[in-house]
């Protein structure tokens, strides 16, 4: 005689509060024997195997979930961690925005979580960008001057023949102001990864002073992430700067300033956890 | 993201940013972790009330900082006293309505209130405790923040 099904997610999801991911696994699973077409049993499951590291039965059990319910918000904040962890960069940044999208018409109060982790997905794309930038640039630079050694190997030899030591001389002092200039060229085109770091203050939210994901505009006309402003309306609905009354329905998405903050985000990637 | 997590983040950016630089008359003592700060504040102008004296201010963060306020009050050592004025017991509790639950905004930071403590003492010109201070000092066992001050003169 079988538990029910019911009995089975309390029992995980006691386990899973416990720490205990190993059981909690189990008892989701052995409730899904019984009702296969339960969405949260999939979501649930998901945590525990993104905590037991197991990525990809994750994401096939949010596959599951989604194919049910496109609009799960848990199903894609799971897919997204869990393809973070596998390096698959765009698909996380795209399961974590549509988290945050779903999240924000629900109301839900884990958006400050989604919005943390889609910055997150961000600066760890971002980083990875780089990484293959650094190695392509790096490899290129070292190519061109090894064309350059061997020509100049080239000229010298020819110079030698001709001209004797002087000639040698000279033209290899001709070759290394050259080498020297490609190599200024490189150096100049290397991002500003060298140079010092500054976020403008039009990116980052007053509140929780990241660089802002999703910004809102107040009456006022001063923006902030949606996340912080709407945990600071919780507590008193008023405008932080001018204290009169502020309602979440007031608050107005700032379209232009969003895209402006991906664009900044785009390219500096590394200010995500400035 | 935990409240604490948040509160650790906002709070290590602003010592980020207060390391490098401080208004002047604004010194940073110590911030060894995210629940209390140390600072010192310099009244600049020449008000005789003031003149020559450093205040040390103690800042102590919630995990729920910055939605809800620091509190903060003066603390009193050998080389600094508590400054006499009309919102500031000699316990060194300051009722200040920007540190109150009403008052405060998370848009206001540990700079910003030691840049209003600054501007209110400069403009104070009466050299007095608030009405009451010493029953409030001996009988007083509140935490600051669970103290319902009465803004009757916001303008001292």
């Amino acid at each position: 005689m079988s538990k029910p099904p019911s009995y089975l997610k309390d029992e995980g999801n006691r386990r899973f509060q416990a720490g205990d991911y190993v059981m909690a696994e189990a008892l989701y699973s052995q409730a899904l024997i019984v009702d296969p077409h339960n969405t949260a049993l999939y979501t649930n499951r998901a945590m525990a195997r993104l905590k037991l590291g197991q990525w990809d039965s994750a994401i096939a059990d949010c596959a599951e979930c989604l194919q049910r319910t496109p609009d799960s918000m848990k199903a894609h904040y799971s897919l997204s961690q869990a393809h973070l962890a596998l390096h698959a960069y765009d698909d996380a940044l795209r399961h974590a925005l549509e988290a945050h999208r779903l999240c924000v018409k629900a109301g839900d109060k884990s958006l400050g979580t989604i919005t943390t982790h889609v910055l997150k997905c961000k600066k760890e794309r971002w980083d990875e960008m780089e990484k293959r930038r650094v190695r392509e640039t790096g490899a290129l630079e070292g190519e061109v001057l090894e064309l350059l050694a061997r020509e100049r190997d080239a000229v010298m030899k020819e110079a030698e023949e001709e001209m004797g030591e002087a000639g040698r001389a000279e033209v290899e002092e001709e070759w290394r102001v050259k080498m020297e200039a490609v190599r200024e060229v490189f150096e100049r085109a290397r991002p500003k990864a060298e140079k010092r770091r500054q976020v403008p203050d039009w990116a980052i939210d007053d509140i929780s002073f990241c660089v802002m994901v999703d910004p809102v505009i107040t009456k006022t006309g001063k923006s902030y992430e949606r996340a912080s402003i709407a945990e600071h309306l919780r507590r008193q609905p008023s405008d932080p700067l001018t204290r009169e009354p502020l309602y979440p329905t007031e608050l107005r998405p700032n379209l232009d300033l969003k895209q402006a903050c991906e664009e900044f985000l785009e390219e500096n990637g590394w200010a995500a956890d400035w | 993201m935990s409240p604490a997590q948040f509160a650790a983040k906002r709070l290590g950016k602003e010592l980020q940013k207060i390391s490098n630089s401080l208004p002047p008359g604004i010194e940073l003592v110590s911030a060894e972790n995210f629940e209390e700060w140390l600072l010192d504040i310099k009244v600049l102008d020449n008000n005789p009330l003031y003149q020559n004296e450093t205040y040390r201010l103690k800042f102590r963060f919630g995990t729920s900082y910055p939605i809800e306020p620091p509190e903060v009050v003066f603390v009193k050592l050998a080389d600094r006293p508590i400054p006499i004025h009309p919102h500031v017991y000699s316990n060194g509790i300051i009722c200040l309505d920007l540190l109150g639950q009403q008052g405060w905004s998370p848009v206001q930071n540990v700079e910003s209130v030691c840049m209003s403590l600054q501007s209110m003492l400069t403009g104070n010109s009466k050299n007095e405790r608030p009405p009451g201070d010493e029953d409030f000092v001996r009988g007083n066992r509140l935490r600051p923040k669970d103290i319902e001050f009465f803004y009757h003169d916001n303008d001292v």
